[in-house]
């Protein structure tokens, strides 16, 4: 039967309690790093050559969406009551609010460093040393809302906006599209600064510290967020009955894009999977 | 994960950035002959570099036909070296360090460019994405010294496609 994801301000202390120790377990485990290598290593723009997958790219909600999986079926692993929290940042808009609590993601960072210094994942703790990453701190960094330069959340019209489009992505599938859902959604805008951040991007932004590099995945926020994205993929399937994945065919050889996004029936590395098969995940899990 | 010397990704495309160097048990020929040439290269432009060392000017150092920058921002050192083009297929390349770390940065279809610090937006220039790293940064944080290949190696999909940042 399938399990249900929850609002993370809706958990009780005892949802909290045992999703915070699977993360810590998983993490002691060494699984959890192996997420984090996986997401810097599918790292490639749209302004290279080659097979984009995880970003600026039709597969960003697939390739993601395997990715939750995979944590959801170690923390599961560890505990079978466990499933991945989202974090509805239309609602939960201050730096305080869920998910921010000491008993489930702890905190800000401090101003000196960005160091997080309250909760399960604080670096005085003991459990959370970041041994992958583009930075070398080697501990959990955040600066909710970008003190020197402050940012808002996106909010649920920006969402709404992504939302009502009718097609799920347009040639040429990249971070250039205006049209589409999947990239209004992803967030790559035109222009300059803060208003070219939008939705999943700008969430990066405003979390900040390590949120905002390539090694992501370091901050246990990540999923949160991401499950929040990974619903608005399903409520967009809702709200355009019929519409699908595209493209529904690979360009064409001599097209630009030949070779370099997967097409909805092809194998999404480094996963035998095809973004087809991931439309639909409603046996394995439904969000509340 | 630089965008290295010889146009490939420090580490050969399937570098994770991120696991502590392994020592020179760990090095490839590949790597010291990388390593040989990036000195070699280094050697070269030292002069370049030096006659670069000016006082941070925005309007000069994001000219368009500028052949590289080294400025201090928020009291780190950026340097960058424009490299010259492989092929018809790009068109710019750029070596980039913060405090003679290598910064890899990316390029965006827009022409636009992105750095593995600040990942989810990008900017005009590469020196522009190299100071938005650094404020990113903020004090006290640094890029990892030497990125070597991660567990996972291998597996990465865009081999063919990484040799070095086309416009």
């Amino acid at each position: 039967m399938a399990y249900v994801r929850k609002d993370a301000a809706t958990l009780t202390r005892a949802e909290k309690r045992r999703f915070v120790n699977a993360l810590l377990e998983v993490k002691r485990r060494g699984e959890y790093d192996e997420l984090v290598r996986l997401h810097i290593a599918y790292n490639s723009a749209d302004g290279e050559r080659g097979l984009r997958t995880a970003h600026m790219a039709p597969s960003f909600l697939p390739w993601h969406r395997r990715l939750l999986l995979e944590l959801e079926g170690a923390l599961r692993r560890v505990d079978s009551s466990v499933t991945l929290p989202y974090w509805d940042w239309t609602r939960d808009r201050t730096t305080t609010s869920a998910p921010w609590t000491a008993d489930l993601m702890g905190g800000n960072g401090r101003r000196s460093d960005g160091r997080v210094t309250t909760g399960p994942f604080a670096h005085r703790e003991g459990n959370w040393p970041i041994r992958v990453g583009v930075t070398d701190e080697g501990f959990l960094t955040r600066d909710l809302g970008r003190h020197r330069d402050p940012i808002g959340l996106p909010t649920k019209s920006d969402l709404d906006r992504a939302l009502k489009d009718p097609a799920y992505d347009v040639a040429p599938w990249d971070s250039t599209v205006t049209r589409g859902f999947r990239n209004k959604l992803e967030g790559w805008g035109t222009g300059r600064g803060s208003v070219s951040w939008r939705n999943h991007n700008r969430v990066h932004r405003w979390v900040g510290g390590v949120m905002l590099g390539a090694a992501a995945v370091n901050d246990p926020v990540f999923w949160l967020h991401h499950a929040f994205v990974d619903l608005q993929w399903y409520r967009w399937q809702r709200r355009h009955r019929g519409a699908a994945y595209a493209p529904a065919t690979p360009p064409r050889r001599g097209d630009d894009q030949h070779g370099r996004v997967v097409a909805r029936h092809e194998r999404l590395p480094p996963w035998d999977v095809t973004p087809g098969e991931l439309e639909d995940v409603g046996r394995i899990y439904r969000y509340a | 994960m630089n965008v290295s010397i010889d146009g490939a990704p420090a580490g050969a495309g399937s570098a994770t950035p991120g696991a502590r160097p392994t020592g020179p048990a760990g090095s490839t020929r590949r790597d010291l002959a990388r390593g040989l040439r990036a000195c070699a290269l280094a050697a070269a432009l030292a002069p370049a570099l030096t006659a670069l060392r000016r006082p941070p000017s925005r309007a000069a150092a994001n000219a368009p036909h500028d052949s590289g920058f080294d400025v201090t921002h928020r009291g780190r050192r950026i340097q960058g070296v424009r490299l010259p083009a492989r092929g018809a297929a790009e068109d710019v390349r750029w070596h980039v360090t913060v405090d003679g770390r290598p910064l890899h940065l990316m390029r965006r279809a827009d022409g636009t460019w992105l750095s593995m610090v600040d990942h989810y937006c990008s900017y005009p220039t590469p020196l522009d994405a190299a100071r938005a790293a650094v404020d990113a940064l903020g004090p006290g944080r640094g890029l990892r010294a030497a990125p070597v290949p991660a567990a996972g190696e291998g597996h990465h999909p865009h081999e063919e496609g990484r040799h070095g940042v086309r416009a």
